[in-house]
């Protein structure tokens, strides 16, 4: 009897049966945020089973290997500088004592509050014919001799020196909570500093700067402004080119598959390299930093290390742009602009809140629905930051405007009216693509907050019999608050500098300081695009240092 | 304090949310609006919306966005699409749109008798607004004039190492290379674009006035520029760019055989557009005297209303003769100039 | 008042399970221990019985309600179990009178009965201090007081003393049994310690890589263990092995496999089954001594004894009752 029972325990039949008992709303929602998700990828995917255009053949030809080439450059030339600066100045403000350090910690995260487009315009600008340096070398009587950074080996520096910030949060956060106990276990085993740090923190943080790295190349390949200016070739502009110029989505949708298959296979290699080695999590948190004071020469040595990207990633360019602004005031500013802000502000701030909703929902609902298969899916949905904003602005359109065909044809049936398109040109779909976009940049920060809380503890709110969704506000959310704010803030930051998505999908009347940075810049008129860039900068300025001191305490 | 930056961004939000309502709900009733969607980001066009509003009270909606985005939008949109006036930087978009289905025929004398018969659709589907002609410029105090002759020219040896010009990407090399097309035939332009490749003095990169800056600076002899950019650099803000167009002297080319490529800027009319009466209003008022002076001389552009004179500066370098090339050529030549661009290694 | 039928629960689709085909009956008011292995699946018998996993099969039924079964789950907030966790799972946000409050929110004088229950463990007068405020032992009365606070009519404990040292543990054991035998709750007690289960729980059940080996009465299980594993949960056991039974002269059926317990092994006495033996190594462990012997037919054997001064050589045996023979 017992034996029959066990024997087809796992036959189709039981395991339907347990599929139907364990279906729950939970795992249902799931997949239905799941699906709202994947809508504009999957419309855009549709089109990799209609075959290449008739240029397939032709950028195979002519460009394909230039675009990989370059792509492949981009990523391990940035990967390896954002590593170098994010992890050496994140080491160095966490281990040791120096003048200015307090305020280097948050100085370090603002090379994110400038759109790295930007960055790439008053660098230009600075290194161009009778740009800024050779003014100020005129003034010294010094010889100029022209720095072109117009190329991919400069593009590689001004997309690294204005990202390394991702790699530099995630390593400090690490360093912050375990390298006090590691570094003092090493030196009791009588290894010096230098080699503790390379045979023991580095392999360890590994995770850690793995996470703030994929984020910084997940921009560099989806990156348009910069490349384009610089005249570097990349998938992203290949993306353009071909939907654009050569007016063929088919070619564009093949060369967004082969772009996304790069992100997904460098994810899946770390995934596997770090399934060798599993590291368990300390989850208690050490008893304070103790930062080593140094001699004076040294301290000199640190603090030029520590300020050197500050001053490259983002004084340099601030005083570019604040120099143009003072040139450009008068004919750009207008009191306009205030309302510009103000607007940017408000869809930056709904967006940033829906973004963060929706990533809560999809972990803690995949979470509650206690199937394993699916929390693995719902890690799925960070895949749209992979995608080029206005390939996602596309696929956004193409769902909603199905929609909206068929909701004008039910309200021409009801109401004799001729409504408007309903959802698509509205802030709706703009909002549903900046979601679809930027979950990646909500979900990791909350999963990995989400992950330090021991599942015992919502687990006895349950049994204590407090339902889901109150465990959730009661017990989890207060423990996870700093990971939702820093998502928030992550997201806040990433729609306000957001460009080619927004240009597509923003309604009439509805402006954002990104765009009209655009604006300007697009046509060569890259001075007057400081004002609204300083304006950006400022509005994402104060979001960062909040926190730099969120993520310090 | 949380609550208050809450409620700030709620009010934010529905600020914006009665302003897409309120233009949303008018479009269907026929309202006093024209939808536009437009690739012309300058000063000057929102000086004219402003006027037209005020002239008309028809409220201007605006959506800026490179042309080929906004094609894309209308042809999805498709049927309910709210756009009334597409506008782009050059004539090959506007023909795609045509070919795509995207515009509607306009029968108006205005337009017809205003505008030169290459610089408007032949069958009325769209209209050129303003011109801007591709030109030569190279370093007055180190190069004579007469070194320069024609846009052919530039293949010729001489040139090796010589040239700037910026990437392929760009529409206003896209449309010059579609004109090389029609007139030298597919082969004679992918030579072309070959020498023009070996002569080119530096990889492509930057834009137009980049090109200019680079001259000066002695990267190379000559660069190939659009005249608009002349004029603003000459009234930039920045000292710099004034000083190094000053430097530059300016060279129509192909003066003694077909003449200058020129280029249009350019209007249509959606083929949906839900204000089709408003946007034929909008366009012929855009190339009023009153508007084309405007655009004369505010963007430097040339402007289609014969009876409107260039900016003065425009006039003093004198005038020339322009390309008569049918301008929908250009776009039924684009698709074939970039993939020529690209096999001939042009970045 | 708990009833288990054939439970079974694989994580990996079938191939192992971590349960399997467990099945039996809990009366109103038992305490009952869960005793196994790390691995042995006794926390996943405990997380299934609170619904914290779902089963592959079997059933599940609590005062007489199915809660589990093949075709129904019941959410654990519903089941009324009361759990507490090896790790405690105190909310770390929330102070001790809130932590006891949390389950009962509902209730009219939920004040009253949190202090009541705070009272009762011990810890009224800490009521408003935080969780990292207190040490371990206190951590782990709070943890009972936030599940008794509910009135479940099951509580489960899992692994409630591993994070204590022995000394804590011993003194927390009986603390907190008598507060669980004085609410008069079915409480089932996991645990890898055949100590803890036998202080405190009248039922007892063994489990050995997730199948159910012997559930029986404390004194049942030590004189009648069904297996040689059951057996040696108790202590030292050694098993006869046809050498040592020639040895000792004791031979055995051939399917059968038999132990003796080292604390019936009797050094220079009068016993049915005796060999002479030479001490090889002796190595002093407190209250009891290692003897390494070599006995006359070359075989070795370890043994402890709590006889403080053995000789090199000695005569030792066991009497045939207190041979353990299990059918294999």
């Amino acid at each position: 009897m017992k034996q029959a029972g066990s024997k087809n325990l796992f036959s189709i039949n039981n395991r339907l049966k347990r599929l139907k008992r364990d279906t729950n709303k939970w795992a249902i929602l799931t997949l239905v945020l799941l699906g709202f998700i994947a809508l504009p990828v999957i419309s855009i995917g549709i089109k990799l089973f209609s075959g290449p255009g008739e240029t397939w053949g032709h950028i195979l030809e002519n460009l394909l290997l230039d675009y990989i080439g370059n792509s492949l450059f981009l990523v391990f030339m940035c990967g390896f500088m954002v590593v170098f600066l994010g992890v050496s100045t994140s080491w160095l403000v966490t281990r040791f004592e120096f003048p200015f350090r307090k305020q280097l910690e948050w100085l370090l995260i603002l090379p994110l509050a400038i759109p790295s487009y930007i960055v790439a315009y008053s660098y230009a600008g600075i290194l161009d014919y009778g740009g800024s340096l050779e003014l100020i070398l005129r003034v010294f009587g010094l010889e100029f001799s022209r720095i072109d950074i117009m190329n991919k080996t400069g593009l590689a520096f001004v997309l690294g020196i204005s990202l390394f910030p991702y790699v530099y949060v995630s390593s400090r956060a690490f360093f912050l909570n375990q390298a006090n106990n590691l570094m003092e276990a090493s030196k009791m085993l009588g290894v010096g500093e230098i080699k503790s740090f390379f045979k023991l923190i580095l392999p360890l943080a590994r995770p850690a700067i793995v996470a703030g790295l994929i984020l910084v190349l997940m921009e560099v390949l989806n990156d348009y402004g910069a490349a384009r200016y610089f005249g570097v070739n990349t998938f992203t502009t290949g993306i353009f080119r071909s939907w654009f110029s050569l007016a063929e989505p088919e070619t564009a949708v093949y060369l967004s598959a082969l772009l996304i298959s790069i992100v997904f296979g460098l994810i899946l290699l770390e995934k596997f390299q770090r399934r060798k080695i599993q590291f368990s999590n300390n989850r208690s948190g050490s008893a304070g930093i103790q930062r080593r004071t140094v001699s004076k020469g040294l301290q000199c040595v640190i603090s030029c290390a520590v300020w050197l990207p500050v001053l490259l990633g983002f004084l340099i360019p601030v005083a570019q742009l604040i120099y143009w602004g003072w040139l450009t005031y008068d004919n750009v500013f207008s009191s306009s602009f205030l309302i510009l802000s103000f607007q940017s502000f408000g869809i930056a701030f709904l967006t940033a809140l829906i973004t963060v909703t929706v990533a809560i929902a999809l972990i803690y609902f995949s979470k509650w629905s206690r199937s394993n298969s699916l929390k693995n899916i719902a890690k799925l949905g960070v895949l749209g930051y992979a995608i080029p904003g206005a390939v996602v602005a596309i696929g956004i359109m193409i769902p909603t405007i199905f929609i909206d065909t068929w909701l004008i044809k039910i309200v021409e049936a009801l109401f004799q009216i001729q409504p408007g398109l309903i959802i698509s040109g509205t802030l709706i779909a703009l909002i549903y693509a900046y979601v679809v976009r930027f979950l990646a940049v909500a979900f990791n920060p909350i999963e990995a907050t989400a992950l330090k809380v021991s599942d015992s503890i919502p687990d006895s709110s349950r049994i204590l019999g407090v339902g889901n969704i109150k465990t959730f506000f009661k017990i989890d959310f207060p423990l996870i608050k700093t990971g939702i704010l820093s998502a928030f803030i992550l997201v806040f930051t990433d729609v306000i500098k957001e460009l080619p998505l927004t240009l597509i999908l923003k309604p009439f009347q509805v402006n954002t300081l990104a765009v009209k940075a655009y604006e300007y810049a697009s046509d060569e008129m890259v001075m007057k695009a400081a004002i609204p860039s300083l304006l950006i900068i400022l509005t994402v300025m104060l979001p960062i240092i909040f926190l730099n001191r969120l993520l310090v305490k | 304090m949380k609550q208050l930056i809450f409620l700030i961004a709620l009010l934010g939000f529905s600020a914006c949310k009665n302003n897409t309502e309120k233009t949303g709900s008018s479009s269907q009733e026929q309202a006093n609006v024209v939808n536009v969607y437009t690739h012309r980001h300058y000063s000057s066009d929102q000086e004219l919306f402003d006027l037209f509003e005020k002239n008309t009270g028809i409220q201007v909606n605006v959506i800026n966005a490179s042309a080929d985005e906004l094609i894309q939008k209308m042809k999805i949109e498709g049927a309910h699409s709210p756009a009334d006036v597409l506008i782009t930087v050059d004539a090959g978009r506007l023909t795609r749109a045509k070919e795509l289905n995207l515009l509607q025929p306009v029968n108006s004398e205005l337009l017809k008798k205003t505008i030169a018969p290459h610089l408007r659709d032949p069958e009325d589907y769209w209209f050129g607004l303003t011109k801007r002609a591709r030109i030569l410029v190279y370093a007055k105090d180190r190069m004579e004039e007469a070194n320069l002759s024609t846009y052919e020219d530039l293949a010729g040896e001489k040139w090796k190492g010589k040239i700037l010009i910026r990437s392929s990407g760009n529409i206003y090399n896209q449309s010059l290379l579609a004109s090389l097309i029609v007139n030298n035939g597919e082969a004679g332009a992918k030579k072309w674009a070959q020498a023009i490749v070996n002569n080119m003095a530096r990889a492509p990169k930057g834009n137009d006035r980049d090109q200019v800056k680079a001259l000066v600076a002695g990267e190379g002899e000559v660069a190939v520029v659009n005249t608009y950019y002349i004029g603003n650099m000459l009234n930039s803000e920045s000292p710099e760019e004034v000083k190094a167009a000053k430097a530059i002297g300016v060279f129509f080319p192909n003066q003694k055989g077909r003449g200058a490529h020129i280029n249009i800027s350019g209007a249509g009319v959606a083929r949906y557009a839900p204000n089709r009466e408003n946007a034929i209003h909008l366009i012929e008022f855009l190339i009023s005297r009153e508007a084309q002076e405007i655009f004369a001389n505010t963007n430097y552009e040339y402007p289609v209303n014969p009876e409107v004179q260039p900016a003065a500066l425009l006039q003093s370098w004198g005038e020339f003769r322009e390309d008569s090339l049918l301008l929908s050529k250009l776009g039924e030549n684009n698709k074939n100039a970039v993939m020529i661009f690209d096999e001939a290694g042009w970045k | 008042m708990l009833q288990i039928e054939l439970l079974s629960k694989s994580f990996d689709k079938g191939k192992n399970f971590a349960l399997k085909d467990v099945s039996f009956h809990l009366k109103q008011g038992d305490i009952c221990a869960i005793v196994g292995e790390s691995g042995s699946g006794k926390t996943t018998l405990a997380r299934l019985i609170a619904g914290l996993e779902t089963p592959d099969q079997g059933s599940i039924r609590i005062d007489g309600n199915m809660v589990s079964s093949t075709g129904r789950l019941v959410p654990p907030e519903k089941r009324k179990v009361g759990l507490v966790f090896q790790d405690y799972a105190l909310f770390p946000h929330l102070s001790l009178m809130q932590n006891v409050v949390y389950g009962i929110s509902k209730d009219k004088n939920k004040n009253e009965r949190a202090e009541e229950i705070l009272k009762l463990v011990g810890l009224k007068e800490l009521k408003d201090r935080y969780p990292y405020e207190l040490s371990g032992g206190q951590q782990q009365r709070v943890a009972l007081a936030r599940a008794l606070a509910p009135n479940p009519s099951l509580l489960i404990l899992d692994e409630p003393f591993s994070n204590l040292d022995s000394m804590l543990r011993m003194q927390l054991r009986n603390e907190i049994f008598e507060i669980v035998k004085n609410t008069e709750v079915t409480a089932i007690f996991v645990t890898h310690d055949t100590q803890d289960a036998l202080a405190v729980a009248d039922e007892i059940l063994i489990l050995q890589n997730g199948r159910l080996i012997q559930k029986d009465e404390a004194a049942n299980l030590y004189t009648k263990p069904k297996s040689i594993y059951v057996a040696s949960l108790f202590g030292n056991t050694i098993q006869l092995s046809s050498e040592l039974q020639s040895a000792f002269k004791c031979p055995l059926k051939e399917d059968c496999c038999a132990a003796v317990r080292n604390e019936n092994f009797a050094i220079n006495t009068e016993c049915e089954h005796v060999t002479h033996a030479r001490v090889l190594k002796k190595t002093f462990l407190g209250p009891d001594t290692r003897l390494l012997l070599r006995l006359e037919n070359g075989q070795q054997l370890t043994v402890l004894t709590k006889d403080k001064i053995v000789e090199d050589g000695i005569i030792i045996g066991f009497n045939s009752t207190d041979v353990l023979q299990f059918t294999s």
